[in-house]
């Protein structure tokens, strides 16, 4: 007769080993598998190998910060969960690249939004990219895993903003769809903090999900530790080698192999191909860093007569995607809520006093965003120690911006709006609804000209079935170096215009089933 | 208005110095890092903050003093006034602090270089400009045909802007009432049970 153990997930918190835990300088630990990363495919991989019974050690560059620090504002936030605090950008310095860079990862940071990835784009990827295993009929129970896992669930009537229920108004009025966004958040209470982190753990990320049930079955975190290369041997991956950094000084305060034969990289489409470059492995394709993409965003201020206080709410409730497919316009409408530091610098009325008197009426504005499906044209570097992010938007994107800002202004107009800011880096407004052709139609793509902001880094490691044209094999190996896995989105072999959070969840899911079947 | 009807004659010679100073590359770079800024912890860095600037020589301070002259007048409004000792040290800490050595270096090219734009144009550097002037002067660079001028610019406004909105005292004149968990007794969920 056995006995049955029950696993303990702790009420809150999360136990793991961080640089103040150190005392050697030198570890050298053993295990099953190896994870590079604690975010959205990271944790997935360590909680799903830890249940069928590896022993699982994850890696996370960024520091733990629990839910209790997290004091709801941006400017904060960006200092302590964001990769480069909030600075990384392409290198024309025109896209705000953002990312998690924290236990937990973006999924710390993101505004909980969920889309399964549209049936076109799977079907699209097995065509062009021999990806004929990830068919919806094999996703759809993935999918349908990771939303019972976090809870993803339509907004209900309360979870809305005031600018979100102007903005429906006008949607209604031209006849366009209202979108009702899902999202991975249990009892959210609208604060309005999603990009700063919950501080109520109502959303759910990693953080109180998936890592918190692989620490409950055996898997043990390291925060503050940073892998510098992945290790293999005759063509199989053997480890890795980390760093630990204090994170109060900068200091490196231990070196740290792990010896394991299955190594999982979760680092995010910037840091994953960084660390394939740094290891000069699985690049015999010349793909690794490449076909990078990444969403861009507008975001159009639109101002009315009266008080709209679109401080707090659902950060993000409603979308508009009759147009997202590539076919349709390629552009998706999302409401969102900001604060003053990030209303501070999305609209350029002119410089002084038109400025200051833009935010002297921050109460009386809300924002809608643009974002464009784009191709992947864009590559990550590493060059002189440093990563490089090159980037523009495409021609054909641009335009593809042009219609969304078109509707998007169309929709503020129709929700009675007075008049809108665009995020140039010149004065600019559209007067009225007549002037949103003339305006819009006039704008050029120009490098730094416009405030762009991206939240979904992608496709540095495209998976595919041609060894030649990919990085990754369609059950998430590497081509080259066999047990070295990709669970994040560098795996996206096309952008999929709609938030690629759940296409990370399910994927990742899916590759820890092919990674448990292939190790039995 | 292009680079040459800028500055010509004696009056390129700091601003080539200034770029030379920079590959393209960091320049570019620099501007990129400027648009996206860095934002180090503000709390940690308040508490922490050092009793002077770390990051600033006194000729950049002068610069960023004069452009949030120019970008935040507040005289005469409900708005929450600033020091230019409070911007400066939330500017060296919570921002200039978090980037990495090669791009504070690049930064450090770009303000002079920016500062050294209207000399072509107006015979002055911008912290010698009045206040039509210099305002003037950042709306063209921010409608510049040279990437390098507008994206200096977008860069360098939103380092003053975020010096100043990241402080919670400038959002009571704005009805904006700020973090709300706490104050509101807001339970923690915690984390979630095991899946069945």
């Amino acid at each position: 007769m056995t006995t049955t153990i029950p696993l303990a997930v702790p009420k809150q918190g999360l136990p793991l080993t961080q640089a103040s835990d150190i005392t050697q300088n030198q570890l050298t630990l053993q295990a099953d598998a190896v994870v590079v990363g604690s975010g959205a495919g990271g944790a997935i991989a360590a909680y799903e190998l830890a249940r069928a019974g590896k022993k699982v050690i994850v890696l996370e560059a960024g520091p733990y910060v629990p839910s209790e620090k997290f004091a709801e504002m941006l400017a904060v936030a960006m200092g302590t969960l964001y990769q480069d605090h909030g600075g990384q950008s392409n290198m024309n310095g025109d896209i705000a690249i953002l990312q998690g860079a924290c236990v937990g990862g973006s999924t710390v940071v993101n505004a909980a939004l969920c889309f399964r990835t549209p049936d076109y784009y799977l079907q699209l990827w097995g065509r062009e990219h021999g990806l004929t295993n990830l068919t919806p009929e094999v996703m759809k129970p993935y999918f349908e895993k990771v939303e019972a896992h976090l809870h993803i669930r339509e907004v209900t009537p309360s979870e809305t903003s005031p600018g979100a229920i102007r903005i429906a108004k006008g949607l209604h009025k031209l006849g366009l769809p209202e979108g009702k966004a899902r999202r991975n958040i249990k009892d959210c209470v609208n604060s309005g903090f999603c990009f700063s982190g919950c501080a109520t753990d109502r959303k759910q990320s990693m953080l109180v999900t998936y890592l918190p049930w692989a620490v409950a079955c055996g898997a043990a975190i390291y925060a503050d530790t940073r892998v510098t290369q992945v290790l293999s041997a005759d063509g199989k991956a053997t480890g890795v080698r980390a760093e630990v950094i204090d994170p109060a000084t900068g200091q490196k305060k231990a070196d740290m192999q792990v010896n394991a034969p299955i190594v999982v990289l979760a680092a995010g489409p910037v840091q994953t191909p960084v660390l394939l470059f740094r290891s000069g492995l699985a690049n015999s394709s010349g793909q690794v860093g490449k076909n990078f993409a990444c969403h861009p965003t507008l975001s159009v201020t639109a101002v009315f007569d009266e008080e709209v206080r679109d401080f707090h709410g659902a950060t993000h409730s409603l979308y508009m995607d009759r147009n997202t497919l590539p076919e349709q316009g390629g552009y998706l409408l999302l409401n969102a809520i900001q604060e003053p530091v990030e209303a501070a610098f999305q609209a350029e009325p002119g410089t002084g006093k038109p400025y200051m008197a833009y935010m002297r009426g921050y109460k009386n504005t809300l924002r809608l965003i643009s974002l464009i499906h784009d191709k992947n044209v864009g590559e990550v570097r590493w060059v002189d120690g440093h990563k490089e992010i090159h980037y523009s938007v495409d021609d054909e994107d641009f335009e593809a911006m042009k219609k969304g800002l078109v509707t998007t202004c169309e929709v503020l107009f129709a929700a009675g709006a007075k008049k809108l800011l665009l995020p140039t880096s010149q004065q600019s407004e559209v007067a009225s609804a007549a002037d949103v052709a003339r305006v819009i139609g006039g704008l050029k793509n120009e490098p730094a000209r416009y405030k762009y902001t991206s939240f979904h880094p992608q496709g540095t490691c495209r998976m595919g079935a041609d060894p030649t044209r990919s990085v990754v094999n369609p059950h998430g190996e590497t081509h080259d170096v066999k047990k070295l896995y990709v669970v994040d989105a560098s795996l996206l072999p096309t952008s999929i215009g709609y938030n690629p959070s759940e296409t990370v969840y399910a994927l990742a899911s899916y590759i820890s089933d092919q990674i448990v079947r292939s190790d039995r | 208005m292009t680079m040459s009807t800028f500055i010509s004659g004696e009056a390129l010679a700091p601003v080539l110095a200034a770029l030379n100073r920079l590959s393209r590359r960091d320049f570019l770079r620099f501007a990129g890092v400027a648009t996206a800024v860095p934002l180090v912890g503000l709390g940690n860095a308040r508490a922490a903050l050092p009793p002077g600037v770390q990051f600033l020589s006194s000729d950049e301070a002068d610069v960023f003093t004069r452009l949030a002259e120019v970008v935040l007048p507040v005289a005469g409004t409900t708005l929450a006034p600033w020091t230019r000792d409070g911007l400066l040290q939330t500017l060296d800490a919570a921002l200039l602090a978090g980037m990495e050595p090669h791009i504070l270096a690049g930064l450090k090219g770009g303000v002079a270089y920016f500062n050294d734009g209207p000399v072509a144009r107006f015979g002055k550097r911008f912290t010698a400009l009045g206040d039509a002037e210099a305002t003037q002067f950042v709306d063209a660079w921010g409608d510049a045909k040279e990437v390098p001028q507008r994206g200096l610019t977008m860069g360098l406004k939103k380092l003053v802007q975020l010096s100043y909105w990241a402080n919670p005292a400038s959002w009571a004149p704005l009805g904006y009432d700020g973090p709300v968990s706490a104050r509101m007794g807001l339970p923690r969920l915690g984390n979630a049970p095991l899946p069945q």
